[in-house]
Formats: C-alpha cells, sequence, structure tokens
C-alpha cells in the first residue's frame, strides 16, 4: 500500500485553508492525483466558494467561516479515505500544427537536443499529460508529462506577443496559450483547439486532473 | 443613458466581482473598497452588487442623458455638477443634461459612483459585471472606460433622496494574519517586515500594491511550489519589495508568502496611492474576525436607518 506523508494544514485567514502535500515523498503526479480526488469532495460538498488546487497544495475559500474548526479538523481524515477510483476527468485530443509559420521555436529546440525537428515532434506527440493546475492567466494549464529529452530552456529574449493556441516548451514543461500574450517559452506548434472562451457557459476546457494528448494534424519545414 | 466625457487615470465598471472559477485561472476583479461601493448603491436605491464607476485619481467628466439619483463614495474629489459642489456620501438627483466634474483626489485614491437604475450591461461573465483589466473581460468591452463610452442605465426612483451615510474609516495600518511560509522566511524578516514603513510604488495597479521601502529589503532565495493566492496575500518576491495583491491579481502564484492582509483592511488599498507610506502589524485569527463583524453591524445599522427613513 502507497503510503502518503501527514498534510501540513494552515488556515491562511478567516475562511481560508491551506493544505500542503509538497513535501511528500510521492512523485508530484501521484501525489497531485490524490490533490484532485480531495478537491472533488471539498467541492461536493457544497462547504466551499472556492477550491484551488495548485502544486501539490490545495487552497480551500469557505462560505461561512464558522465551519473553518470542522474542515481543520476533518482535512486529514478525508486525504487518508479519499479515493482515486472516484475521481472522473477528461481526455483531450489537440490537433497540432508542428514547426513553420507554427512552430518557429521548432528547430531550435531541435538543435539543442541534437534531434531532427521529426524526433521532437514524435516526441512531444506521443506523451500523455495530465493537467496539474491552472494558473498564471485565465484557461492556463499546468502540464505535467513533457519527456527529458525535450527539456528546453526558455528563450532569454521573451516574445512581446505569443499568438492563442501557441504550443509551446518552457523548461521542464509545456503549454499551451489560451490567449495571445507576451511569453518567453519555445513555440514549436499551433492548434486551434478552443482552450478558453469567456463567453461559453463553461469558458475553459480543461479543469485540473484532465489528461491532454496532441496530435499530429501536419509538420511545417 | 450617460456618457463618459473623460475617464481620468482609470474608470471602470465593476460590482463584487466573480467567485467559483479561481480553479480555472480566473480571478476575482470588483471593487476594491467593496463598502464604499454598497453604501453609495444603498444611497441611490440600488441593490448591493449593482454595478458601480470605479474612479482611480479623478479628473474625470460624465454626462447624464437622463434625470437620475446618484451618489458617490470613498475619497472627496471635489466633484461638482454643472459647477455647483456635491458631496461623497450623499445622495444626489442629477437632471437631464447635467455634467458631473470629479477634481483631483488629495488625500485618497478612489471613489465609487452609483447611479440609481438598471444597468443594460453585456451578458454578465461568471455572474459577475466587473472587468477584468489584466485578462481583458467583463464590463462594456473588457477594458477600462474610454472618452465617449456610453452606459445605458434605465432610471429608477426608489428611495429618498438627500440622504447621507458614513463609509468607515480608512486607515494606513494594515492588519494582517500570519503566512503558511512564516517558519521558512527569518524571524529577522518578519520583525523588519512589521517595524518598517513601506510606500506604495507607482508600478502599483488593481493586481497588486507593490511597496517599497528606503530602509529595508527582505531579500530571499527561496523558490517554492506554487500555490493558490487571492486579493490579500502578500507575495515576497526574492527582490524583497512585498507585493500585496489586489482584485485583479492571478490566482496562483509560487513567491513566498509574508501573510494575508485581513479582510476587513483590505478596502483600504482603495485609498493608498503611490507615495502613501503604510504599516503592518500581525494579528489574531479571533482580531480578524472581529474586524470583520463590526464592518457586518456597521452595514446592517446603515440598512435599519435607511428602511427607517424611506418610511417617514
Amino acid at each position: 500500500m502507497t503510503t502518503y506523508s501527514s498534510p501540513s494544514i494552515t488556515v491562511l485567514t478567516t475562511h481560508c485553508i491551506y493544505f500542503d502535500v509538497s513535501h511528500s515523498e510521492q512523485t508530484i503526479l501521484e501525489t497531485q492525483k490524490k490533490v484532485w480526488a480531495l478537491a472533488q469532495l471539498c467541492q461536493q460538498s457544497g462547504d466551499f466558494i472556492d477550491v484551488v488546487p495548485a502544486n501539490n497544495n490545495l487552497t480551500l475559500y469557505l462560505n461561512d467561516p464558522l465551519r473553518l474548526q470542522y474542515w481543520l479538523s476533518a482535512l486529514n481524515e478525508h486525504w487518508l479515505e479519499v479515493s482515486l477510483l472516484k475521481f472522473n476527468s477528461t481526455h483531450h485530443k489537440l490537433p497540432t500544427r508542428y514547426g513553420g509559420v507554427h512552430g518557429p521555436d521548432i528547430k531550435h529546440v531541435a538543435h539543442y537536443h541534437n534531434l531532427s525537428v521529426d524526433d521532437v515532434v514524435q516526441l512531444h506527440s506521443s506523451g500523455t499529460y495530465h493537467v496539474l493546475f491552472l494558473g498564471f492567466q485565465p484557461g492556463f494549464a499546468y502540464l505535467s508529462g513533457l519527456d527529458k529529452k525535450l527539456y528546453t530552456p526558455r528563450r532569454s529574449d521573451p516574445r512581446t506577443s505569443v499568438p492563442k493556441g501557441s504550443v509551446a516548451i518552457g523548461g521542464e514543461q509545456t503549454g499551451i496559450y489560451p490567449e495571445t500574450s507576451p511569453g518567453g517559452w519555445q513555440i514549436i506548434g499551433h492548434t486551434d483547439f478552443k482552450l478558453f472562451d469567456i463567453n461559453a457557459p463553461s469558458p475553459c476546457a480543461f479543469a485540473p486532473g484532465d489528461t491532454i494528448e496532441f496530435t499530429i494534424k501536419e509538420v511545417l519545414s | 443613458m450617460i456618457t463618459v466625457v473623460k475617464p481620468g487615470m482609470q474608470m471602470s465598471i465593476q460590482d463584487q466581482g466573480r467567485t467559483g472559477s479561481r480553479h480555472l485561472g480566473i480571478g476575482q476583479s470588483g471593487c476594491i473598497d467593496p463598502y464604499a461601493q454598497i453604501i453609495c448603491n444603498r444611497l441611490v436605491g440600488n441593490p448591493d452588487n449593482c454595478p458601480v464607476l470605479e474612479i482611480t485619481l479623478g479628473l474625470a467628466e460624465i454626462k447624464f442623458d437622463n434625470d437620475y439619483y446618484i451618489a458617490l463614495h470613498g475619497t472627496d474629489m471635489k466633484a461638482t455638477v454643472n459647477g455647483n459642489p456635491i458631496q461623497p456620501g450623499w445622495s444626489y438627483y442629477i437632471k437631464k443634461g447635467d455634467v458631473l466634474k470629479l477634481n483631483a483626489a488629495r488625500h485618497g485614491f478612489r471613489s465609487y459612483l452609483a447611479i440609481g437604475g438598471i444597468w443594460q450591461l453585456p451578458t454578465p461573465i461568471l455572474g459577475s459585471y466587473s472587468t477584468d483589466l489584466t485578462a481583458k473581460f467583463g464590463g462594456l468591452h473588457g477594458n477600462a472606460l474610454n472618452p465617449g463610452d456610453s452606459i445605458d442605465i434605465t432610471p429608477q426612483y426608489k428611495t429618498k433622496i438627500g440622504l447621507g451615510a458614513m463609509l468607515p474609516p480608512k486607515s494606513t495600518h494594515i492588519r494582517v494574519y500570519e503566512g503558511p511560509h512564516n517558519k521558512l522566511l527569518s524571524k529577522q524578516s518578519l520583525d523588519k517586515f512589521t517595524n518598517h514603513s513601506w510606500h506604495i510604488s507607482p508600478s502599483s495597479n488593481r493586481m497588486g500594491a507593490r511597496l517599497s521601502s528606503d530602509e529595508c529589503k527582505l531579500e530571499h532565495a527561496l523558490s517554492l511550489p506554487s500555490m493558490a493566492v487571492m486579493p490579500g496575500s502578500i507575495q515576497l518576491p526574492p527582490s524583497g519589495e512585498p507585493i500585496v495583491l489586489l482584485n485583479d491579481a492571478q490566482t496562483t502564484g509560487g513567491y513566498p508568502l509574508l501573510g494575508t492582509v485581513i479582510e476587513a483592511d483590505l478596502r483600504h488599498f482603495a485609498q493608498l496611492k503611490p507615495g502613501d507610506f503604510l504599516h503592518f502589524e500581525f494579528v489574531s485569527l479571533n482580531e480578524a474576525i472581529k474586524a470583520q463583524q463590526k464592518l457586518t453591524s456597521h452595514l446592517n445599522q446603515l440598512k435599519i436607518a435607511l428602511e427607517y427613513k424611506n418610511k417617514q
């Protein structure tokens, strides 16, 4: 049976609890799977305005500060009991155009690792990525699962404008820009998949815990 | 309808902001001083969460194409209607064609304008009309208001006019509840944080109040896993100059937290302008709860008083 280190639980303010398991001995992804399951349990309790998972931690915003003491004492038990099996998530396939005008940095990434552009495309599109959490800007997903062979430092000179839908690598992570914004990641491709539409009833395509796969739509030279 | 003739430094449509989507990276937005918003809305007979205009620094001008009840609250911008002075905290009856002018704020930074009636705005986003100036959505067009922008407001005259209501006093003494990283930061840093006064730096905005001090910096080399942040979170970047996150802040961050501004004191950041000094004090959770109860009872008393006046 997998054992988990005991979480650290702190009060941030009258209606806010911080649950931290980032010191866990498990891998980030293994721990995060349990964090998602705990987040879902908390969400379903109806006691919270917001339940926000981040990097192996969870922040809980209470509707009623009078429930603070209850949750402070109950969280540990829920953490021990929460079942990974009950967690529901969605798998997304993102058709991606790699290289060319859509991926101006793919040659740099290939060169950096002594790989061909095709190798980069194969490595990147063969992985299954987990949405660890969202943040930085609306709809931006922090993904785990990038092949170590593709870890590439960010650009020394960040771009002032990266087009919406750009698929990029920044250090040990890969990600997709939900909106056109400044950015320093290496752009390797582009997807038309709509990540974020503020006017839609549920504006964000991804939720924490979802899985993602990039499928090859086109490779341009 | 009302038309923005001059928006001044920044004028935006805000209500109490959006909740329930922080896990998708969508922040809160909303009035930095929600109490000013609620009080001026009540003075004109609007529901508490009706949108208002948040006006920063002043030097603004608005033209009214209808008869309206209006009330300003927040800092005094020496407002006039057709040249006649009007006071913050009082409701007025404005005639069609009248022009409201706001001069520069001298002792504060933000003023809130409530206009009695139904605001005909684009469909609210995730339950709120607030403009998210960072992510660029909400309000009229996702941005601060420009000269010539018009807002369609169907007037309603549902309350007695000429009534006044005080705002709880402002302060530069900010109470803070301890953060989750107090054991990682040195005791010396935490002492310095509360023993020195800080000033608001010019690069501050609705995302955050950036602080600096001539006397001290709290440099560190800590790198932490990202965690959720919210309005009131006091981030400490490696430069050692703290940032108090405000309503348009992002939802996650990786800097250590010095603490969280207690909910009751967050409103003070509406009136702190670049160059203003402030200082911090760590308080107990109990004090944070009591401060919040005090504000809630202030609003409850106002509600009773207004109901009584309206029956007279």
